[in-house]
């Protein structure tokens, strides 16, 4: 067993911090505040490999494994989570279950560009009335003329105003349940297809999160995934993998938390002396730092069991739990060291605490998280 | 015009670690390194970003050399992430910090040794102590004409058209090569920062190392370094903040009393 990093991964992962630092860090609070997602910097993340760091080279992609792309997903959520979500939404959502499920022929037209970096993708599951029981959306799709009618709507869609493909998940046969959901590839300007409401969110605010609206939109056969009836279970391998994603994103943030802590807490003097020198505050720093390296082992543990090619629904999904819980506690006590300046926004805490709190809901709750886990653990 | 450059690069001690971690080991006279990384010195960086523009204009071929300790792999691997395409790392085996002169010879040797070249291209000086000698005894050791402080490389009719920064604004020199040259830091040379897929490619690739010996240098005499400088002291000053107010009857008065602190101040110092 090795619990570091290679040589390599490290020199990506400096890469990765170089660039956030440069890039992102001084928009930080700007973005946040205007709610905007840098789509200007889409050429620069493509340069980098950042929007298809887990696809092989003949897909476009940076031909990565799931510990570097953790890595790197970390790194930019140590500065900007935002980004690191609209990141990890395109590569292990939309480009996800295109490389998982989709034909060659689909590959070849919708995931090499995605891969390339030259558009967003986003990825349709969620609807205003099915979220963890995401086998009761309304969504449906009605065959017509070689093709597929479209209606009902999808919300919470990450990267959804600026998506030039998105893989949407609708019903094909009611009476089949799980297994009559369907995937379909929509591409932007489909008429019928449109972009709705832009979400006004708590944090995560310069990622792009809208909703979806399918009123009688056509979508030919050739944009069917896979088979009919196989979406369901496509987007829960899916999210085996986005879950992983998820967990770096914590980790991020539980590092760029903890980091603004240790910093506040080695400068703030009360009572004659630096406020990391009494014992009230070390313990917290102590279980901070703790909390996140169990969080980081779990993650690469599950990412190096992906890379192995085995079924991880159970790793990924502990990894997923713990480090966002993780990441939603170590920012809240980041806040707390931070005391009336953890409130305010000359300093980071209270970005990453409003941050934080996306991860233990989006890719499926904590709660839905312990009902996966449990299913696995008792399945035998 | 293909443009053979070579690019030499140091690894150093990362100097944006925040001063209160900043140590010194007085006895040794030298930096502690605590949990501060290693990294390219940005001077270097800003040398291989010239290099790599010009070459993207002109064509031709980039080989970075570093003397440096075992870490330096690093600081070449990154830069062959960068699109440097070669690399050569001479193993310092011995003196932590070997003087300009010494790591003159021995990247001299190592030119030499590597046949021809157009143009050597070196950070201005290194963030660590920034001696700033090492370019021009290179330039002496190879026998060619050096150029200092150079922001910006183009080619030229017969050879190089440089624009060096002065005390007083900016030189533009026509150059013939071979030759070396100093960079600084300017807008158009920030380094950029590699693809992740080309610093994983960048462990694939072959990378030379050579010893002291390798390159012919009288080594015992470059590992005993240090002939005609020494570093006497090594301390980081106490920086003393002290608040004074002037009184005056009048805002004129204590204007004029104010101004004339300051020139006794700014005077003693």
């Amino acid at each position: 067993m090795n619990f570091e990093l290679n040589e390599e991964q490290q020199q990506i992962k400096q890469s990765i911090r170089e660039f956030a630092e440069a890039e992102l860090r001084p928009h930080v609070l700007e973005w946040d505040e205007s709610q905007h997602f840098p789509i200007e910097l889409l050429p620069k993340f493509a340069q980098l490999g950042l929007m298809g760091i887990i696809f092989p080279d003949e897909y476009g992609g940076a031909g990565m494994g799931y510990i570097e792309y953790a890595t790197i997903i970390e790194e930019l959520g140590r500065v900007d989570p935002s980004i690191a979500l609209s990141i990890a939404a395109h590569n292990s959502l939309c480009s996800g279950h295109l490389y998982i499920a989709a034909s060659e022929a689909q590959k070849h037209k919708y995931l090499l560009p995605l891969a390339k970096g030259e558009y967003l993708g986003a990825w349709g599951l969620t609807e205003p009335s099915s979220g963890s029981d995401a086998s009761s959306m309304r969504t449906v799709a009605v065959r017509k003329n070689g093709g597929w009618v479209l209606n009902g709507s999808k919300n919470f869609i990450t990267n959804a105003t600026f998506a030039a493909t998105t893989v949407a998940l609708a019903i094909t046969d009611r009476t089949a349940g799980t297994h009559g959901i369907s995937a379909f590839i929509i591409e932007r300007g489909t008429q019928g297809f449109s972009v709705a409401k832009k979400e006004n969110k708590l944090g995560m605010r310069a990622s792009d999160t809208a909703a979806l609206v399918f009123d009688d939109c056509y979508i030919p056969d050739d944009n069917l995934i896979g088979q009919e009836g196989q979406g369901f279970i496509q987007a829960m391998k899916v999210l085996d993998g986005g879950r992983i994603s998820i967990a770096a994103l914590s980790l991020g943030i539980a590092q760029g938390a903890y980091e603004a802590a240790v910093k506040y807490a080695k400068e703030r003097h009360q009572f004659s002396k630096p406020i990391a020198e009494f014992q009230a505050i070390q313990f917290k720093l102590a279980d901070m730092a703790t909390e996140l390296e169990a969080a980081r082992l779990l993650t690469w543990r599950a990412a190096a069991l992906k890379d192995q090619g085995k079924i991880v629904t159970k790793e990924s999904s502990m990894a997923k739990l713990y480090a966002s819980e993780v990441a939603v506690r170590v920012a809240e006590e980041s806040v707390q060291i931070h005391g009336g300046y953890g409130y305010i926004k000359d300093y980071p805490a209270e970005k990453f605490w409003r941050d934080s709190k996306l991860c233990t809901i989006g890719e499926g709750t904590s709660e839905i998280q312990r009902t996966v886990i449990a299913r696995q653990l008792l399945r035998a | 015009m293909p443009v053979n450059i070579i690019v030499c690069v140091k690894q150093i001690l990362d100097p944006e670690i925040p001063s209160r971690d900043f140590r010194v080991d007085a006895e040794q006279r030298e930096a502690v390194r605590g949990a501060a990384n290693l990294v390219t010195n940005i001077f270097c960086e800003n040398a291989l970003e010239t290099a790599l523009q010009l070459k993207e204009k002109s064509g031709g071929k980039i080989t970075v050399i570093s003397y440096g300790a075992d870490s330096t792999e690093d600081a070449l691997r990154k830069a062959l992430a960068m699109k440097a395409d070669a690399a050569i790392h001479i193993l310092n085996d011995g003196q932590a910090h070997p003087d300009p002169l010494s790591v003159a010879q021995v990247l001299a040797a190592a030119i030499r040794k590597l046949g021809e070249f157009d143009v050597v291209m070196l950070g201005r000086e290194s963030g660590d102590w920034g001696v700033g000698q090492t370019a021009g005894l290179l330039a002496e050791e190879l026998g060619v004409a050096a150029v200092a402080f150079v922001d910006k490389v183009e080619i030229g009719a017969d050879g190089l058209q440089l624009k060096r920064q002065t005390d007083v604004g900016y030189e533009r020199v026509a150059a013939t090569m071979p030759l070396v040259i100093s960079i600084t830091n300017d807008e158009h040379n920030v380094p950029r920062i590699p693809k992740t897929r080309d610093v994983m490619m960048s462990f694939r690739q072959p990378l030379t190392k050579w010893t002291l010996e390798d390159l012919g240098v009288n080594a015992a005499e470059v590992r005993a370094g240090n002939h005609y400088y020494a570093v006497v002291d090594l301390f980081i000053p106490v920086q003393e903040l002290n608040c004074e107010f002037v009184d005056g009857d009048t805002l004129e008065a204590r204007v004029e009393k104010f101004a004339q602190r300051i020139i006794e101040v700014t005077g003693s110092m």
